[in-house]
């Protein structure tokens, strides 16, 4: 009878839960040490091979049983403003035409820590912490305590600073250019936009990723979202030379013109 | 009140790029077995070239879109290794809008039946069924 109720109980325990990973590493200042590869935009724990095993973008396909997709908590809508709502519904009708990304320009903040279909790397002193991103060859430099430039322009991925509020790196984040999108398709904002990052390391595997943006232009309150960033030891960032043989922009020319065969009603 | 899942969206990798309903139909799938005649490992989309023959002997050439090249290592990948010209294959994957020999492919099947992914889902990069606003 125990057996069984063992048994059962470790049944329902995630198998994550069952492996014995190492306590989160601390730096010799005490601060979460959130050096490694990492993959944004998901929440499973493993190796890239072992957490990309599903059927969707990138994955593999080879889990047996295939596994099911996350039980995504319901969350409120992206508080646009109603004129600026209307526009993120035409770009989701025209189903990723106007992404800027086909440019193969810098994705912008946060959408460029969500894209998990490549890794990314956090390199971390005490004074700075630079993150390194497969896609694009896109890079932040974030210094610790210092303050934003006096002399920013306009960017695709803004100015970065960070603080330390206790086991939380905080990332403020200003100097934006109005050229690329939040995350989810048609997610556009203005050059006033302002991001607040929480990179909160709970565990070996997982960074909590909360972000706030705000944008009085097109947003009616600030827009508040939380994902998580697991590691993914045994990866290295590769290359990914997105301009080289770049049809999209040329593609989307045609559609531009008469997007009646492929657009949403 | 309906509520909308920013998770939802943004934990599905989102592919960097690319609209499949640009370029291809999800309703058009397409089943093809041929001769390999080049592959092109390039960004951000890589491409293979098929010969294949119809029940007439008539051979045309067809090309496949798939991932970049570090996509496809991750996907279990090797260049001249995995798959060499010359290398008989059959291929799943959506036929192009336009109708010509050019499609978007999703799964390889090896002569020995081992299978790989060579390209993404259909719809990728056509921002997933619901829109992250909702209009009053």
């Amino acid at each position: 009878m125990k057996f069984i109720s063992i048994a059962f109980l470790l049944a329902a325990i995630p198998l994550s839960a069952q492996t014995k990973y190492p306590p989160m590493p601390r730096t010799a200042e005490g601060k979460p040490d959130l050096t490694g590869v990492w993959q944004g935009g998901s929440n499973r724990v493993g190796s890239w091979e072992e957490a990309n095993d599903g059927t969707g973008v990138g994955g593999t396909g080879t889990a047996k049983p295939s596994p099911t997709p996350a039980n995504v908590p319901a969350r409120e809508p992206a508080p646009y403003q109603p004129w600026a709502a209307k526009k993120v519904l035409e770009f989701f009708n025209r189903r990723g035409i106007d992404d800027p990304e086909a440019s193969c320009a810098a994705p912008g903040v946060p959408r460029i820590t969500t894209i998990g279909l490549f890794p990314m790397q956090i390199v971390q002193t005490p004074k700075t912490v630079v993150m390194l991103f497969e896609v694009f060859h896109v890079f932040r430099i974030i210094p610790i305590n210092a303050k934003h430039p006096d002399d920013l322009e306009p960017s695709y991925m803004g100015d970065s600073v960070g603080h330390w509020e206790g086991d939380a790196l905080v990332v403020d984040v200003t100097g934006f250019n109005d050229k690329t999108w939040l995350g989810p398709i048609g997610t556009f904002h203005s050059e006033a936009l302002h991001v607040t990052e929480r990179y909160t390391r709970v565990d070996y595997n997982t960074i909590n990723y909360d972000v706030t943006m705000e944008d009085p232009n097109v947003l009616t309150k600030p827009w508040n979202t939380h994902n998580t960033i697991m590691l993914r030891n045994g990866t290295r960032l590769r290359e990914y030379e997105c301009a080289e043989n770049n049809a999209d922009m040329e593609r989307y020319e045609k559609l531009l013109k008469d997007d009646s065969v492929f657009r949403r009603k | 009140m309906r509520f909308l899942g920013f998770l939802l969206a943004a934990a599905l990798p989102v592919l960097a790029h690319h609209s499949f309903g640009a370029e291809f139909d999800a309703n058009k799938p397409i089943t093809l077995t041929g001769v390999i005649t080049k592959i092109e490992w390039t960004n951000p989309h890589s491409y293979f070239y098929l010969d294949v023959k119809d029940k007439d002997g008539k051979v045309a050439n067809w090309k496949f879109e798939g991932y970049p090249p570090n996509v496809l290592y991750r996907t279990g990948w090797k260049r001249e290794v995995t798959i060499k010209e010359g290398d008989t294959i059959t291929v799943f994957g959506w036929r192009a809008r336009d109708g010509t020999d050019w499609a978007h492919s999703r799964e390889v099947t090896f002569r020995d039946g081992k299978k790989l992914f060579f390209g993404p889902p259909a719809g990728t990069g056509d921002g997933g069924n619901t829109p992250v606003v909702e209009l009053p």
